[in-house]
């Protein structure tokens, strides 16, 4: 948790510096007044470098992925809730009194 | 819908309560979000939370669930003076509360007063026509007198008007497998697996019920729900894996002379016969040689 949000604020970092790099470079571009063309290699690869970090961070930080097979122990399903709306009273554990020292107290 | 996480963790949970370690709210709760039915469980140690004012005062709110719990629980267990002392102090703190005073039928139920019991709900049913769970109290109230006949009754009049609750459809097929009323169980358990296709379960109570039925074509079908049941739990439930391998050699036997598809359904069959063998060795080793020669003989005579 605390690697993935470090990779995560480093990955927004290095955006900000492409960011800040390629408006650098525009303003050198005016200076010498030639055409912009396309980023400059540096910035391409930040940006593809920043892009990963982020997207490591927003898979690894939020949670554990949670399984959707449904042949899988947090998913497989052993047994059906007993049907309790349609419970009766009038089985034979009332032949079978449980113990007798039970009592509500207050 | 309880799953296997869930199950290892109520396991551990009731290990750990009736030893003595604690957690018993815990428990409850687990119990009660489950749908359990662990009417003694609950009753003694909900009786002992309950019996201690520091930890009662420390649900807050969630005491009064509690009560309800145990109150059910006691009258599960015949333990009918403690289910009328907690309504007691239910029906102090809610007068005139409608689920107090179905607490108070069910006590009458109990105790076998079924005309009063019956009284009761329909002046319920009087003042509120679609409530779902007097009309069900009245579906167990028939049942629980031995008059399933009259049970199924009331249980096709409220499906007639309340036709997505699979909990009354789940009841009504295993009252008419009961019966071995096979034919309109199958139907009953076709519309819960429309409701819930992803449940095994249902799926193998149909194949079961059709396996039961007989014929060519009911076999052949339950085989195919066998194998789904097989598909959606990967292969871990046992009963399906026999489910297979009985029906493949019913259907063998009933087709014998006519041997066409043989090939397909004898790989079929000893896949699951492996799968069997590796959970017996791995869990049962010293009932491994009699199931072997089980399915053995299965093989053989198909």
């Amino acid at each position: 948790m605390g690697l993935g949000f470090a990779i995560g604020v480093f990955g927004v970092l290095i955006l900000f510096h492409a960011a800040y790099a390629t408006i650098q470079y525009r303003g050198l571009l005016k200076i010498t007044e030639e055409e912009f063309s396309g980023p400059p290699m540096n910035v391409v690869a930040e940006l593809l470098l920043g892009l990963f970090f982020c997207m490591w961070a927003a898979l690894a930080v939020p949670g554990k992925f949670l399984s959707i097979h449904p042949d899988s122990e947090e998913n497989r399903i052993v047994s059906l809730p007993a049907n309790l709306d349609f419970m009766i009273f009038n089985h034979r554990g009332k032949v079978f009194p449980g113990q007798m020292d039970l009592k509500l107290r207050h | 819908m309880v799953t296997k996480t869930e199950d290892n963790q109520l396991n551990r949970l009731e290990n750990q309560v009736d030893n003595g370690g604690g957690e018993a709210w815990e428990y409850l709760c687990l119990v009660r979000k489950l749908k359990l039915r662990r009417s003694e469980k609950v009753l003694r140690h909900g009786l002992s939370i309950l019996n201690d004012p520091k930890k009662r005062s420390s649900l807050g709110p969630d005491e009064w669930t509690l009560y309800e719990q145990v109150v059910v629980a006691a009258m599960d267990c015949q333990h009918l003076d403690v289910a009328k002392d907690c309504i007691k102090v239910l029906q102090k703190r809610f007068p005139e509360s409608k689920r107090v005073g179905r607490l108070e039928a069910m006590l009458l139920e109990a105790k076998g007063l079924w005309d009063e019991a019956e009284k009761a709900y329909t002046s319920f049913l009087e003042d509120n026509p679609v409530d779902q769970i007097i009309h069900k109290r009245r579906v167990a109230m028939a049942k629980a007198q031995g008059n399933i006949s009259g049970a199924i009754e009331r249980l096709n009049k409220y499906l007639e008007i309340f036709m997505a609750d699979h909990d009354a459809w789940r009841e009504l097929a295993e009252l008419y497998v009961s019966l071995q009323m096979y034919k309109q169980a199958a139907f009953c358990y076709e519309e819960l697996i429309i409701s819930q296709p992803t449940l095994p379960l249902f799926h193998l109570a149909y194949a079961d019920v059709l396996y039961t039925l007989g014929g060519l074509e009911n076999l052949q079908t339950a085989k195919k729900y066998y194998a789904s049941t097989i598909d959606l739990t990967g292969g871990k439930n046992t009963r399906a894996l026999f489910g297979i391998c009985l029906c493949t050699s019913a259907i063998s036997q009933l087709t014998k002379g006519k041997s066409k598809e043989d090939k397909d359904k004898s790989q079929v069959q000893s896949l699951a016969v492996k799968v069997l063998e590796k959970d017996y060795k791995q869990r049962a080793p010293d009932k491994l040689p009699q199931v072997t020669t089980a399915l053995k003989g299965l093989t053989l005579s198909s």
